[in-house]
């Protein structure tokens, strides 16, 4: 064993009672650091990794038809599977999130519910399935009777739903609710499976199986509704994933290729929408010229144009109806759309093909019930130039909006697309640090407590370490001058102090280590009855909860050392410093 | 071995400047056995600290082995001390978390030139040498005076040092002890052929030096 960490060692079991005072003093410190630092992880693992994960997942893509937040719909269900498969980095799970609120009728009782979808078609990871399994645990039925066929809408409620509208399994329950089009609806669920919830904002759910939810709200297959994404190691991930995803998602200029029909006449035609947005319609309004037809309602709403290339091989007069006739991209099928035409216009950039110019509300009807083909396949479609300030103003695929990173700027974010009245599929792709910034910001709260142990523990270092070792030097200052006439360096003698100090920091903080584990282990065991108290979200099935990481506690001891390095360095040195003559002549 | 020409040594003792040595020169050749006698408060600890490299000459110059000691920094002064110099105190002051081997080898260790096995079999051999080899695992508290400055004497020459300096080594023993310590001194002096320069107040003990320099009030009264 090496000279120094053998005399630092026997040294430090030398003045026992002193040592252990300080090394008490320290792993006491180290305990609160350990259980303060575990507890503030405890709350960001049950809230930001437990709940907000699997309510909006680490990374969420969402989407609001026609600007509209209750129709969460993408009507392209490939696309968006195709991103994420392509960044799929650290990715744990892709769920599709489908839930609608209605009004269900039990036996003479009604209550408000949300109809979550479950996708059971899809192989669970082992921690998704740990963490479902945690959190609902099933009293009656399980989660794969939501697949049965010979019931009509199998679903499963919780305890008390179930007590509330007096049904229990194998009832009936009607439910009202509202599909993704507005319309009134109404259907009856089958009771399959009762579960037992602890959590306070799932009482009010109720379960079905994804693809069974997702025809009640009017999907077609190819449709998808939000996206959740939850992935391994968030922090780390999620935002690359986000911003990854954000920039795959750019939306083209949307098009409708399609055969127009007037007159026994076929001519192949590019379909456009315009922005009606004040600022579209001025730059609009200054770029083409009504050449036929209604002159002050060129932005109107209900305007349907066409350019003057069209016009000439039409021979049509506003007034007139056509019909344009294009193949969609799922489904193999067409749709025939008639318009009534109200004007035509010349412009210096459309001139060469032949082009049906429409508001963007009467072009994303179609559009987005019916996707046609993509046009980017055929050559004679027509696309602005690079640069044209046509672009800002032509309807798009869909409007993707920008990323955020935090809570304000995302609730700015919203409130100016309130603002914009587009008529566009929303997307918008974020992650849970930006819609639960919020409960970060409890976490830095938390975190807080944690810091001041730290200060605490920092003086209790400074002062401990300090007269310890300034006590020690004096005691061992003759021996100080008896190894330095032998032969002992400086830098060596300094370090043996240094050692000693370490090595007590560090044997007190396994100590302290191990007392948090046992405290927390004490504390987790004490029940909390306090369901109906907002505190109750800092507990996890009434009990406090902690969540040691191994880089929390190794960073903290990590620190603690460092502080009790820098702080013995000083006294050590000066003790190294003596000259031998006189630490010699040293007598107590 | 030893040259000391006009040596002087002042200490500030906040206004005054107590004149502790003032004028010495002698010389010690190699493999002498020299007494430094003098009344308490004489100036022997700082001659032998000077002598020793523990501490230096405020005027005058001292050459430990043709090496002028004026001009060496505090590492090479260390270094000296390791290699070249043994010390004997009159507290004996052995290192008190180390075992008697552990203390005999500590200054080898610090050398770091010898292998595990080298540095133990040279402590041992020095440890056999003063008599006390059922002693080797025990503590220095566990150990009288006389024994203690046994093992003290086995670490001062365990390096095979050119000068080994003891200060009134059996002040803190009995006369008997004391006697059989400045025997054991001679042995090895004869052995090892190490010079010994060692201080005392003892007139007892002037019998066993070969030379003896008698100070006072920090100037050499009457050398022979
Ligand atoms: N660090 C110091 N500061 C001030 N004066 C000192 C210091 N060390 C020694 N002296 C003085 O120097 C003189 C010589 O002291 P020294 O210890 O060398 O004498 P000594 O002969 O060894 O005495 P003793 O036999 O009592 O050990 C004394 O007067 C002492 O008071
Ligand atoms: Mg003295």
């Amino acid at each position: 064993m090496n000279l120094i960490l053998k005399i630092s060692l026997r040294n430090l079991f030398r003045q026992k009672r002193r040592n252990v005072l300080l090394g008490i003093a320290i792993a006491f410190g180290v305990m609160i650091l350990v259980i303060a630092n575990s507890f503030a992880n405890g709350i960001t693992d049950v809230l930001l990794n437990k709940l907000v994960a699997r309510i909006a997942g680490h990374v969420s893509i969402a989407f609001s038809e026609k600007s509209n937040f209750n129709s969460p719909i993408f009507r392209d269900k490939e696309k968006i599977f195709s991103v994420i498969k392509n960044n799929n980095e650290g990715v744990r799970e892709v769920e599709e999130n489908v839930g609608v609120f209605g009004r269900a009728i039990g036996n003479g009782k009604a209550d408000t519910i949300i109809i979550v979808g479950i996708d059971l078609s899809k192989e669970l990871s082992a921690e998704t399935r740990k963490e479902i399994e945690e959190s609902f645990r099933m009293i009656e039925g399980t989660f794969q009777d939501l697949s049965r066929k010979d019931v009509e809408n199998p679903t499963i409620v919780s305890e008390e739903k179930a007590k509330y509208l007096k049904v229990k399994k194998g009832d009936i329950i009607r439910v009202r609710y509202t599909n993704l089009f507005g319309n009134d609806q109404a259907a009856r669920l089958t009771i399959v499976g009762i579960l037992k919830n602890d959590n306070v904002f799932m009482q009010g759910v109720i379960f079905a199986e994804l693809g069974n939810l997702k025809k009640l709200m009017g999907f077609r297959p190819y449709e998808i509704g939000n996206i959740s994404i939850t992935m391994n190691d968030a922090p780390k991930n999620a935002v690359k994933l986000a911003n990854k995803i954000h920039s795959q998602l750019k939306p083209d200029i949307a098009v409708i290729y399609g055969q127009l029909k007037y007159n026994g006449k076929i001519i192949n035609v590019s379909t456009l929408g315009f922005k009606t947005d004040d600022e579209s319609k001025k730059v609009l309004e200054k770029k083409i010229k009504v050449i036929n037809g209604e002159i002050d309602k060129v932005s109107s709403k209900k305007n349907v144009l066409i350019n003057k290339t069209l016009f000439d091989a039409l021979g049509i007069k506003p007034g007139e109806s056509f019909e344009i006739v294009y193949k969609n991209k799922f489904e193999d099928k067409e749709t025939i759309v008639k318009y009534n035409l109200t004007a035509v216009f010349a412009d210096d950039e459309m001139t060469d093909k032949n082009i049906v110019f429409l508001s963007e509300d009467k072009f994303y009807e179609t559009y987005y019930d019916n996707l046609p083909e993509d046009p980017k396949k055929i050559k004679d479609a027509f696309y602005p130039k690079a640069n044209s300030s046509l672009t800002d103003i032509l309807a798009t695929e869909w409007i993707l909006l920008k990323r955020t990173s935090t809570t304000d700027e995302l609730t700015k974010k919203y409130k100016d697309m309130g603002k914009g009245k587009w008529k566009a599929t929303i997307v918008d792709v974020q992650t849970m640090y930006e819609s639960a910034s919020d409960v970060l910001k409890l976490e830095k709260a938390l975190n807080l407590i944690t810091i001041s142990a730290v200060l605490v523990l920092f003086f209790i270092i400074l002062i401990g370490v300090v007269n310890t070792l300034r006590m020690t030097i004096r005691e061992r200052t003759r021996e100080i001058g008896t190894i330095r006439a032998i032969g002992m360096q400086k830098n060596d003698v300094r370090n043996t102090f240094i050692l000693e100090t370490f090595f007590l920091t560090l044997f007190a903080s396994f100590i302290g280590i191990a007392s948090a584990f046992v405290v927390m282990r004490l504390l987790s065991t004490v029940t909390f009855n306090v369901t109906d108290n907002p505190m109750s979200i800092l507990l996890v099935n009434s009990h406090l909860y902690f969540f040691p990481t191994f880089l929390g506690i190794s960073s903290n001891v990590l620190f603690i050392l460092i502080i009790a390095v820098v702080t013995a360095y000083f006294p050590a040195r000066r003790a190294a410093n003596l000259s031998p003559a006189t630490a010699l002549r040293h007598y107590e | 071995m030893i040259e000391i020409k006009g040596l002087k040594k002042n200490y500030m003792l906040g206004e005054t400047t107590v004149l502790a040595l003032r004028g010495i020169d002698f010389n010690v050749s190699e493999g002498e056995f020299i007494s430094v006698v003098g009344p308490s408060g004489s100036g022997k600890t700082t001659l032998l600290n000077i002598i020793g490299c523990v501490d230096f000459a405020t005027e005058g110059e001292v050459k430990i082995g043709g090496v002028n000691l004026s001009g060496l920094n505090d590492k090479e002064i260390t270094d000296l001390r390791l290699n070249k110099i043994g010390f004997i105190f009159q507290t004996f002051n052995l290192i008190p978390v180390l075992n008697v081997i552990e203390n005999v080898e500590f200054p080898l260790l610090l050398m770091k030139k010898f292998t595990a096995a080298e540095v133990r079999k040279r402590a041992e051999k020095l440890i056999e040498e003063v008599g006390l080899k059922e002693f080797i695992a025990h503590r220095p508290a566990e150990l009288s005076g006389g024994q203690r400055q046994r093992v003290a004497i086995a670490r001062a020459l365990v390096t095979n040092p050119d000068i080994v300096l003891a200060d009134e080594p059996t002040a803190n023993l009995d006369s008997v002890t004391g006697a059989s310590i400045l025997e054991l001194m001679k042995e090895m002096n004869q052995i090892e052929k190490t010079t010994f320069v060692f201080s005392t107040h003892d007139a007892n003990v002037l019998k066993y030096a070969q030379k003896v320099i008698k100070i006072k009030d920090g100037k050499i009264v009457d050398g022979e």
